[in-house]
């Protein structure tokens, strides 16, 4: 129980993140275009 | 590994929800729950950083695709955030030793009411069109929930990790990085949600963003807990024999403050964001003008966010090494490397190389975060934990006179650079090697740090 709390608080936290990196990522694309 | 369970006997006693003493772990407890509900709290306040997505949408309030005379003007919008940044260095600092007693889950609640709050007035200002309750709400409100909820999570995180203090709070930091990542693209997406042809959608954004940000910071003041008394994790102990640059004893926070250690961490923290933050600000026109016709605004703004990114990593990566090499050495790599950056970028210029010019400043980026976050671990090396969240909070109005600083500087400079007649692509030469100066002053600073007198240490108990 304390590892699947443990992986949805990561994933709520992580996963918001993840999709900021990402399209900061896809933006920066451009520099190298 | 550190296993514990939620107090529940505290309750019985009638201890307030919100109380510290609730908020104690028992066996059960994973210490890597701490890390998240600190990062939901910091990605939600590094929205700060993405604050001027808005900028334009609120100049045309009024007139929806362009702006009226009755719009608000560019100058009155950037009061707003500025105000914000104000308020955060001043809440840091006034409320560190309430955050220190009320403990984190108060503290990151009341932290959530302000920021979240702090939307939800700014949004009532926009549809009323009045924008003393922009400077009100998101100023003085959201100002004050980003400087309780900065340090709320700091000195909870290190007492759990006190292995790995660096890799705790640095990650944690980590996440005031990373909030403009995520904020910029949402501000777009509910902005568009929202338009009309009566509204351009930034009421509603703010709106939805007080309620999302209040609940994501929620989650982190739900989770948090702080470790019962004399916990240490299994299978550590203290060095018996103490590193000269880490202290065993308490500092209190009054006496902190007075001792030449907090004046030169105070000169490390302002010299390293004043090399930074200057760029930070400049960083589009700076790679745009130095690279004349070859850099497009599109790669402008890709050179930006790829800045933001090594701002973001770089306080997780430095913070943890510095759990390796050590403070001090950490900082002086920040500065003598940064010396060496800042001083080889205008011959990157005349070389013409964009790749070299995008490599020197990301690696400067990283440090500039990497300062923010191996400070509260060289704070906790110094002055101990038992105040180390206040100390902290106060060290913090460094940060507020580097954000003068730095961009005086940069702007400043280029601008006088520039009426004497220096072609704009080397306008920022002389800025550069006044950076170096910054940096090397910061160098002594943190050469100067030595062990608190012992006459400085406190006789009193640590509490959980």
């Amino acid at each position: 129980m304390t590892k699947i709390r443990l992986l949805a608080l990561w994933l709520v936290v992580g996963l918001p993140l993840l999709w900021g990196i990402a399209r900061t990522l896809q933006n920066a694309m451009h520099l190298f275009h | 590994m550190m296993t514990m369970r939620t107090n529940g006997d505290a309750a019985a006693g009638g201890i307030s929800f919100w109380d510290r003493r609730r908020t104690a772990a028992r066996p059960g407890f994973n210490r890597f729950m701490v890390p998240p509900a600190a990062l939901a709290v910091h990605l939600s306040i590094g929205q700060v950083y993405a604050f001027s997505t808005f900028n334009l949408p609120l100049t045309r309030l009024v007139g929806i695709g362009h702006a009226l005379p009755a719009d608000w003007k560019l100058t009155e919008i950037g009061w707003i955030f500025s105000t914000a940044i104000l308020f955060l260095g001043a809440a840091a600092a006034v409320f560190g030793r309430w955050v220190e007693s009320a403990g984190p889950r108060k503290a990151m609640a009341v932290a959530a009411a302000c920021f979240g709050g702090g939307f939800v007035v700014s949004a009532v200002g926009i549809d009323l069109h009045q924008i003393w309750l922009l400077y009100l709400g998101y100023g003085v409100l959201g100002g004050c929930g980003l400087g309780i909820g900065y340090i709320s999570p700091v000195s909870t995180l290190i007492k759990w990790f006190p292995d790995r203090p660096g890799m705790a709070t640095g990650m944690a930091i980590m996440g005031f990085g990373g909030g403009a990542l995520i904020a910029a693209p949402l501000s777009l997406i509910l902005m568009n949600h929202f338009k009309s042809a009566a509204s351009n959608g930034v009421a509603g954004a703010f709106l939805s963003m007080g309620c999302i940000y209040f609940a994501f910071m929620m989650i982190g003041a739900l989770t948090v807990r702080v470790p019962p008394e004399g916990w240490r994790p299994a299978g550590w102990a203290p060095p018996a024999l103490p590193k000269k640059l880490i202290t065993n004893a308490q500092v209190q926070v009054d006496t902190a403050w007075r001792t030449p250690q907090f004046w030169l961490l105070w000169g490390v923290l302002c010299l390293n964001v004043t090399a930074g933050i200057g760029v930070i600000g400049q960083a589009s026109p700076m790679i745009q003008e130095m690279f004349s016709g070859r850099v497009s605004p599109a790669a402008a703004a890709g050179f930006v966010g790829l800045l933001s990114l090594f701002n973001m990593g770089g306080r997780f990566v430095w913070a943890t090494i510095s759990d390796y090499i050590g403070r001090r050495v950490t900082y002086c790599v920040f500065f003598v490397l940064g010396i060496v950056l800042y001083a080889s970028v205008p011959a990157i210029g005349r070389l013409g190389s964009i790749g070299l010019f995008v490599a020197a400043f990301v690696v400067i980026l990283s440090m500039y975060g990497g300062g923010f976050a191996t400070i509260p671990a060289y704070l906790r090396d110094i002055f101990g934990t038992m105040h180390v969240g206040a100390i902290h909070g106060r060290l913090l109005t460094a940060w507020s006179a580097a954000g003068v600083l730095g961009p005086v500087l940069i702007n400043y400079i280029r601008e006088y650079q520039i009426h004497s007649g220096v072609p704009k692509a080397q306008a920022y030469s002389v800025t550069m090697y006044i950076m170096c100066v910054l940096l090397l002053l910061g160098l002594l600073c943190n050469l100067g740090v030595r062990a608190v007198d012992e006459r400085h240490h406190s006789r009193e108990p640590v509490p959980a």
